[in-house]
């Protein structure tokens, strides 16, 4: 009797643990999803920059319109061949911290 | 002459635990006497020197040095800033906010904008301008005719013109604290953050409505270029405005000021945010900026015309403001 007691409550306690872990699993995963897609998202967002920026953004050395590369997350000016880095969705352009794009070592310089 | 004062100046720079009131005063007759003195030394030698707080440091080193300084204090930035002035420079941003009077749709350059501060009270000041003008719109066409109504509804689909702020600053830690700052507080739309030099704007010529550059330009190493970076980007007929330390105009406030600059600020530097040299550093550049007149004559010689400025809290704060014609 007191065995059969015990079997039905921890199956039913068992079920009822399977069943509410279930969906709690499954409140997880989809938080986890959904974090990871807005982790995606937000990063996505804070590592993508503002187009519309490039509306008035110009190189501060030569003043020339810029080009937005999105697979190297730059802004290239093509004329001076130097690329302005993007870190967190900012534009760095401080012409200190640009990278020349051809194969010279000549850092630019202000 | 020059040449002594450099060393007394060197002297009193070695020994940064002397008394600092006395410090302070013996400094100053340095700089009173020695500035034209000193200025002359300076343009006589090849590589020019500039001052970075009471020391004189060569122009290449300024830079790096304010960058350093701001590096270090960005995340106490905000905290600081309301336990040096006991949070009166909310105040001091909220007049600019006031004078400046921006109506919806327009375009601002934050400079050394850092956290955001102005920016963010812009983007507040034209919602709330929008929706008071809103309502006034509302409350003049209480008894429409069917043809109010039918206009009304069609010029409402455009919406409220987008106001635009984009805040630009030389120090990344700055602008990152500025961006979270953004982010908690739900601000997406209409504000942008770059990382760009004052003397160099990574602008287009004739592209803002306004520009202003509160509590920045002191630490600029050519403030004459930022003037002319400034006039370049804006429009005709936009604004340029500066919120900056100045020169207390009574004398016995100028005392009780200076007594608690150099005697309750660092200590506070030290206390809150771990770095005594930055808020010395702080109070002295206060000191080397030139006064409401000289910089209104270097806004003058810039190319800004109807050049006025207002001082708050007698003097410690002072709004230069002048436009583009």
């Amino acid at each position: 009797m007191s065995h059969a007691l015990r079997t039905l409550a921890t199956r039913v306690f068992s079920v009822q643990r399977s069943v509410s872990a279930q969906p709690l699993l499954r409140l997880v995963k989809i938080r986890g999803q959904q974090r990871s897609r807005s982790d995606g998202v937000k990063d996505s967002e804070s590592q993508a920059f503002d187009v519309s920026l490039l509306e008035f953004l110009v190189c501060p050395l030569s003043k020339n319109p810029l080009r937005y590369d999105e697979k190297s997350n730059e802004l290239i000016n093509e004329e001076l061949g130097i690329a302005y880095p993007i870190i967190d969705g900012i534009p760095n352009m401080i012409p200190q911290d640009a990278r020349m794009i051809h194969k010279t070592e000549k850092p630019t310089e202000s | 002459m020059a040449a002594s004062i450099r060393a007394l100046r060197f002297f009193f720079n070695s020994t940064p635990n002397i008394h600092h009131v006395s410090r302070c005063r013996i400094k100053h007759l340095c700089c009173r006497a020695g500035i034209t003195g000193c200025r002359g030394y300076s343009d006589s030698t090849e590589g020019r020197s500039t001052h970075f707080g009471f020391q004189t440091v060569p122009e290449e080193e300024k830079a790096e040095k304010v960058y350093k300084v701001f590096e270090s204090v960005a995340e106490k930035y905000d905290v600081m800033n309301d336990a040096m002035s006991l949070g009166i420079h909310r105040l001091w941003k909220d007049t600019l906010l006031h004078i400046m009077n921006p109506q919806p749709g327009l375009r601002l350059l934050d400079t050394a904008g850092g956290t955001g501060d102005i920016s963010f009270r812009f983007l507040e000041y034209t919602h709330s301008m929008y929706d008071r003008q809103q309502r006034l719109r509302a409350k003049s066409r209480q008894t429409p005719s069917w043809q109010d109504i039918t206009e009304h509804y069609v010029s409402d689909d455009a919406g409220p013109p987008q106001s635009r702020a984009v805040v630009c600053d030389i120090n990344k830690e700055m602008l990152k604290v500025g961006k979270q700052k953004a982010e908690t507080a739900g601000i997406t739309t209409g504000l942008s953050w770059v990382a760009g030099d004052a003397e160099e704007l990574p602008f287009d010529d004739d592209q803002f409505d306004i520009y202003t550059i509160a509590f920045g330009i002191r630490n600029v190493t050519h403030i004459e270029q930022a003037l002319q970076e400034a006039l370049r980007v804006l429009k005709p007929g936009g604004r340029f405005m500066c919120l900056e330390f100045s020169k207390v105009t009574n004398p016995l406030l100028a005392r009780l000021y200076d007594a608690y600059s150099f005697q309750m600020i660092p200590v506070l530097g030290e206390v809150i945010a771990g770095d005594w040299k930055s808020y010395q550093y702080l109070v002295e550049s206060i000191r080397k900026f030139p006064d409401q007149e000289t910089f209104k004559e270097m806004i003058e010689d810039a190319g800004f015309l109807c050049v006025q400025y207002f001082n708050l809290t007698g003097g410690i704060v002072a709004i230069h403001s002048g436009f583009k014609l």
